[in-house]
């Protein structure tokens, strides 16, 4: 039987909008998907959004493989899915099959493109599937790529999240080439650590209406592995760079004050009206500098506590010599 | 749903340090990564398998910090005695290897488990202990340590010369060095009668015992 679908024939999409989010309006998206592309869509598993993207020479290959499967086609097509999966990934993932035509991208490039696309429509429509669907139309790709995504925005902002931690990367790792090669100071800790977190800071400007949305998504708990591990690496980048050779546990009780400086400053910032955010940054020094204080607070407490231990040890020796 | 077609892209998008745009079907952690001059010698992180390299570095560095601090504690209570200035010997050869690995591990930017100031009290009490036990207990000590130890680098050497001897030249050559030194901390052990303790066997095994402990948990915490 060529069809299982009322209304679908071999060259007809089957209306599967319903998998795409916002579904309802599966017919219409379809004719909107197909007028949009200037090409003869075959046979399309258009069940799969990613799918949609490829170029025509992509979908020629999937051809034979579409007509085989559409006859084992047995099921919903949430059933018939878990076999399309393995297609959709598997040419973008190994990039080193045959079939690739060489300017081929991997589908993490793709996505990688569609978020960065959909970042200038973040103060507009937020973290949201909107903003990715309107970076997706800035490429000329169709809307329905903001199906690939999930609908709350996540991968969107985790994306954010590690663009930015990597631009404060080559920032410092730019001042550390600066400082190696003679031309400028290096800085005193103190002074490295607030310049570093407000340059990392800063790059949420342009976003700040909206971060506080995005912070609470970071926080949902499936996030949470993503998030932290982000914000672990960004930490440990910025000591790193400032020069941390710590070998024991100093490396932790760092890192933790670190980023508790960074968080409780990320939200005093969500709420400074102040001008430029210089009431952000002042706190920010505040805080490094009660760090700082802390921790030569902490030697001094120690380097005391030793003086006594002797001083007491030192008069206990004295007073059995004088027993006896 | 399409959009759960790629839950590993989603994982190695978010690896750290890895938001390169590259075809890769596993997250390459730090692949990609530019050169980090650092301070001290920084090794390239690109090409290399962090998380073996991380595990390998992170429970070196904590059994020879135990290593020293066994070490400590058995001079604390034998420091005068007959065995005194071998004990003292041993300890230098330790302190040298910790250094070394201090130096690997700010090379490599590798965390130090978090369990180290628990194995600075477990050492000092089990080297005070062992050597509370008389000379004999302190070497057998010694001798089911360093046993250990040179079992746990040997493995560590297959480990490495499996994925890539030429790559891990450096690490391995000093593996293997540390590895005979710890061999020869053994014999000596050995030579000063370290079977002769009373309950040796039993002593050793529970040594052993809590060493394959230590090396489970210093890898993973």
């Amino acid at each position: 039987m060529a069809t299982r679908w009322p209304g679908a024939t071999p060259y007809s999409p089957i209306p599967a909008a319903k998998n795409l989010p916002g579904g309802g309006t599966g017919q219409e998206r379809e004719r909107k998907v197909v007028s949009k592309g200037n090409q003869q869509y075959p046979p399309l598993r258009a069940l799969q959004a990613s799918a949609v993207l490829r170029r025509a020479s992509d979908e020629h290959k999937k051809e034979p493989l579409a007509s085989s499967s559409q006859q084992h086609f047995d099921s919903p097509p949430a059933g018939h899915q878990p076999e399309q999966k393995p297609q959709g990934p598997h040419p973008s993932y190994t990039g080193q099959g045959g079939q690739e035509s060489e300017d081929y991208e991997s589908e993490e490039q793709l996505q990688h493109r569609i978020l960065t696309a959909a970042l200038e429509f973040v103060p507009e429509h937020g973290w949201t599937a909107e903003a990715i669907a309107e970076g997706a139309k800035t490429l000329g790709l169709s809307v329905a790529a903001a199906g690939m995504f999930r609908s709350d925005g996540s991968e969107l902002i985790l994306h954010f999240v590690s663009e930015c931690n990597s631009k404060l990367s080559e920032l410092l790792q730019k001042e550390q080439k600066l400082v190696q090669l003679g031309e400028a100071e290096k800085k005193p800790i103190d002074e490295f650590l607030r310049d570093a977190v407000e340059a990392r800071l800063r790059m949420l400007i342009p976003y700040i209406e909206k971060w506080p949305q995005a912070l609470s998504i970071l926080l949902l708990p499936r996030n949470i592995p993503s998030s932290l591990n982000l914000l672990t690496s960004m930490i440990d980048d910025i000591w790193h760079y400032a020069g941390d050779q710590s070998t024991d546990f100093n490396w932790y009780t760092r890192r933790a004050v670190l980023t508790g400086i960074y968080n409780t400053t990320e939200l005093v910032m969500m709420q400074d009206s102040s001008p430029g955010f210089e009431d952000t940054w002042r706190f920010l020094g505040n805080r490094v500098a009660d760090a700082m204080a802390m921790s030569s607070t902490a030697s001094q407490v120690q380097s005391t506590g030793e003086a006594v231990v002797q001083g007491l040890m030192g008069a206990a020796v004295t007073a059995l010599c004088w027993k006896s | 749903m399409a959009a759960a077609a790629g839950p590993a892209v989603r994982c190695s998008l978010w690896q750290r340090r890895s938001l390169r745009c590259g075809p890769g079907p596993r997250p390459v952690p730090g692949g990609g990564a530019p050169l980090r001059l650092c301070s001290t010698q920084a090794v390239p992180q690109a090409g290399i398998n962090k998380p073996v390299i991380d595990r390998i570095i992170r429970v070196d560095h904590a059994g020879e910090f135990g290593a020293n601090r066994i070490y400590a504690g058995q001079m604390a209570v034998l420091g005068r005695s007959s065995v005194g200035p071998v004990i003292q010997q041993m300890w230098n050869q330790e302190k040298d290897h910790l250094k070394k690995f201090n130096e690997l591990m700010v090379a490599y930017r590798v965390r130090p488990t978090v369990l180290l100031p628990f194995w600075n009290v477990a050492g000092f009490v089990l080297g005070a202990g062992s050597a509370l036990l008389g000379k004999k207990g302190a070497m057998a000590c010694t001798v089911a340590v360093e046993e250990s130890i040179s079992e746990h680098y040997n493995n560590q050497i297959r480990t490495l010369i499996e994925e890539d001897p030429e790559k891990y030249k450096e690490l391995l050559q000093v593996i293997k060095q540390f590895r005979d030194e710890e061999q020869e901390h053994h014999d000596i052990g050995l030579e000063h009668d370290a079977e002769a303790t009373p309950a040796y066997s039993v002593l050793k095994t529970a040594i052993q015992l809590g060493c394959k402990a230590a090396i489970f948990l210093s890898e993973r915490i």
